[in-house]
């Protein structure tokens, strides 16, 4: 049994940020229904890796919405699903008729959910966008940087992870009050003030802000920061926040600095931050990281690699002992590796419940069993190009 | 308009700065989340930044941002008197987050069978680093975040934001929502264990993914995207997100119209992958060209040509977009005592039928009285 066992998902999302809602709908047991378009960005292998990881466990259907008989199929499937979701920019569901309020008429509380760059109202609301535009807008990409050093960023789109997986949220919380009150209702996501709503503490401050580098956002901490190790691009994260971690960490390097005076009090050590990171990281040097995380976790203080891909998936003795990532069979007979819920539930876990799907692989159950196409009519839609 | 969608839920939120962004999430969305404090004050009231920098209990701007909407209730639960009311507390709750360490729960779960408690840990409930210690930038780190954040020459850099923090509260409270779910059907709570590494883990992209299928490292390249089609550039007045998707050929000819598109205008750039091999050439053609143009000439000629460009700005500028602004994203929240008005960042999704619900932070036991008499008669 799981939480959303006999929820159904019909999911227009692709790219990112709403394969990431929906892939958690998956896990939690809810029949999540793709609609595909061709020639849209690939990844590379469907079925494992990054692909896999967006669309395990969904089943995937290749509709022409240009074509009115495909657009009528999405209706009559759309009038079975509970979830309606999309993350096209505004305009395109409605040129589609595919909008709330038609959805609404063939399934009166049907939960509609748009993930949209800017959202559905205001003058930007048909601004095209994507994940590294949004962290760009929303000031991570400037601060994400070194000391008075140019932008960074991140290396990747985390706006999609973040207003994917709070669109998660958003259906859940939608399906509660749904089961409730019986009433469903639109979800108007726009991915800027998601990834807005995550900026922190700084936002209510109205300072000029300027780069950090790695100090510390989360009080005083000192040392705080990545330190470089023996061998190639290994770096340490170390946090010391305490005089206890402190304590740690002067037993466990062992130096004559370690017992400055300078350094033994909190002040000291925030103030003389900068003398602190270069002893420290002429000391982490010449060490394996690894041992040396080893080492100050016995003694109580925050350490850990900054670990790179192997070290995360191949490596991490932690995340193994979770089964975070999986082994999954493919009908063909492969076994590829997917990554799985981030969060475990004691009775009712969530789980990959397969593989990621072929583009329309799933076309014959759907269309056959759910909207009861016969045969016949299944293969007359194919050879008109509708389906594949 | 309805409460909230999660309106006539409990919630007890013993979490400390790391498990935070659950009870707001799940105040947000209309649940009634009790914070205990103890006397002397929740420690995040001692972080800063503070407002106009004065240290005070009732001015850190941590304390703001991560419980605005939380009722606050003042427990010594040291003392024997404390702790009975602590355990009512805990038996009129849907659901309770903590922070504690991996296998405190135990016993409270087995007192009450039906309570959903969400536990966020630095590494999980269970492995081998199960008593680790960690901080936000520990688990950005050993969650696979930090390593491709910066340039290429440069070390790894932390996240704006304790985002490590944020994505363990989002997950605590899909996990928690689900947890209610499954109630509905079998009557019994369950235990939630989300790990702050696994939860970096599960906000990442390309990093796992280009490892399973294909036994990539990915490092850090700077502001040049894994896909290899945003990068940043400067141009007249600042610094811009320059994109090579889109309407390609509407941006080469605009950079024609200026004689500056050089060789780009050859079809064989309309193919996307020979874009993204070409990345390096096409983004110093295109920076080359963007130096005549101001960040907001780029961004609006490019948004009017269907091409997703952005400026990079400051956060702070987020208080004085138009978007924002017309949407009403920011709420204004009193703060009597200190005779001030702040804008609060406000919903991360709207819902029609239901309302996402921002307040004032609450003082220390503002709420002691109205939630002892509310929730325990």
């Amino acid at each position: 049994m799981r939480p959303l066992d006999g929820v159904r998902v019909l999911d227009f999302t692709w790219v990112v940020a709403g394969p990431v809602t929906t892939r958690i709908l998956a896990d939690l047991g809810a029949e999540v229904i793709k609609i595909e378009r061709r020639n849209t960005l690939d990844f590379g292998d469907r079925r494992g890796g990054l692909s896999g990881t967006l669309m395990r466990g969904k089943k995937s259907l290749l509709i022409d919405l240009n074509d009115p008989r495909g657009v009528e199929l999405a209706r009559r499937l759309a009038a079975l699903s509970d979830v309606v979701i999309d993350n096209f920019s505004a305009r395109v569901m409605s040129n589609l008729g595919l909008d709330y309020e038609t959805l609404r008429a063939l399934k009166p509380d049907v939960i509609c959910v748009r993930m949209t760059g800017f959202g559905l109202t205001g003058p930007a609301r048909d601004y095209v966008s994507y994940g590294p535009t949004l962290q760009a807008l929303a000031g991570y990409t400037l601060l994400m940087a070194e000391p008075d050093g140019p932008p960074a960023g991140f290396g990747y789109s985390y706006s999609d992870l973040a207003g994917g997986n709070l669109g998660a949220l958003a259906v859940l919380a939608a399906l509660w009050h749904r089961r409730k009150t019986g009433r469903g209702q639109l979800v108007d996501l726009s991915q800027l003030e998601a990834v807005a709503s995550l900026v922190g503490p700084t936002l209510l401050a109205e300072a000029a802000s300027s780069p950090t580098g790695n100090a510390s956002q989360e009080g005083p901490a000192g040392p705080h920061g990545v330190y470089r190790c023996a061998g190639e691009e290994r770096w340490l994260a170390i946090t010391v926040f305490t005089g206890a971690e402190w304590a740690g960490l002067a037993r466990v390097v062992a130096e004559p600095w370690t017992r400055e005076a300078r350094f033994a009090t909190e002040a000291g050590r925030v103030e003389h931050a900068a003398e602190l990171d270069r002893l420290l990281a002429a000391w982490t040097a010449t060490r394996v990281a690894e041992n040396v995380m080893r080492a100050l976790q016995a003694a109580g203080v925050p350490a850990g690699v900054v670990a790179n891909a192997e070290d995360l998936c191949a490596r991490d003795p932690q995340l193994a002992a979770r089964g975070h990532f999986v082994e999954v069979a493919t009908p063909e007979g492969r076994t590829v590796r997917i990554d799985g819920p981030p969060y475990l539930l004691s009775d009712t876990p969530a789980r990959v419940s397969g593989p990621g799907p072929l583009l329309g692989e799933h076309a014959d159950l759907v269309l056959g069993g759910l909207l009861g196409l016969s045969a016949e009519e299944r293969r007359a839609l194919r050879e008109a190009g509708v389906i594949a | 308009m309805p409460d909230g969608a999660l309106a006539g839920v409990r919630v007890l939120d013993l979490a400390d700065r790391t498990g935070a962004l659950a009870g707001k999430l799940l105040a947000g969305l209309g649940a009634d989340v009790v914070k205990v404090e103890p006397p002397g004050g929740d420690p995040m009231r001692a972080l800063p930044p503070f407002w106009e920098g004065v240290a005070a209990p009732e001015r850190s701007l941590f304390f703001w941002f991560y419980d605005a909407g939380k009722r606050s209730v003042t427990l010594d639960t040291a003392s024997s008197e404390g702790a009975a009311l602590l355990d009512r507390l805990v038996a009129k709750a849907d659901v309770l987050i903590e922070t504690g360490p991996p296998g405190g729960t135990d016993a409270l779960r087995a007192a009450h069978p039906r309570l959903v408690v969400a536990s966020i840990t630095p590494f999980g409930q269970q492995g081998p680093y199960r008593n680790w210690k960690s901080s936000d930038t520990v688990a950005e780190a050993m969650g696979g975040m930090m390593f491709v954040n910066g340039h290429a020459d440069g070390p790894p850099l932390r996240a704006l934001g304790l985002q490590a923090y944020h994505q363990a509260g989002i997950f605590a409270a899909v996990g928690a929502v689900a947890a209610l779910f499954a109630r509905e059907t079998t009557g019994r709570g369950q235990h939630v264990d989300v790990s702050l590494q696994a939860a970096v883990a599960g906000a990442l992209e390309h990093v796992p993914g280009f490892w399973h299928q294909a036994g990539l490292v990915h490092h850090r390249q700077g502001t040049l995207h894994w896909t290899r089609y945003f990068r940043v550039g400067r141009c007249k007045d600042g610094w811009v997100m320059h994109c090579t998707l889109g309407d390609w050929t509407a941006l080469v000819e605009w950079m024609k119209s200026d004689g500056m598109a050089e060789n780009l205008d050859d079809p064989a750039w309309l193919d996307l992958n020979l874009r993204k091999d070409g990345a390096e050439h096409l983004f110093d053609t295109i920076e080359a060209w963007a130096a005549r143009y101001t960040v907001a000439e780029l961004t609006e000629g490019a948004q009017l040509r269907r091409i997703p460009y952005a400026a990079v700005r400051p956060p702070e500028a987020l208080l004085r977009d138009p978007q924002l602004a017309a949407r009403g994203f920011f709420v204004p929240i009193e703060h009597p005592d200190l005779g001030l008005t702040v804008p609060y960042p406000g919903a991360p999704f709207r819902m029609d039928d239901t309302r996402w619900r921002v307040a004032r932070p609450p003082r220390l036991g503002e709420h002691t009285e109205a939630v002892l008499r509310g929730w325990l008669g």
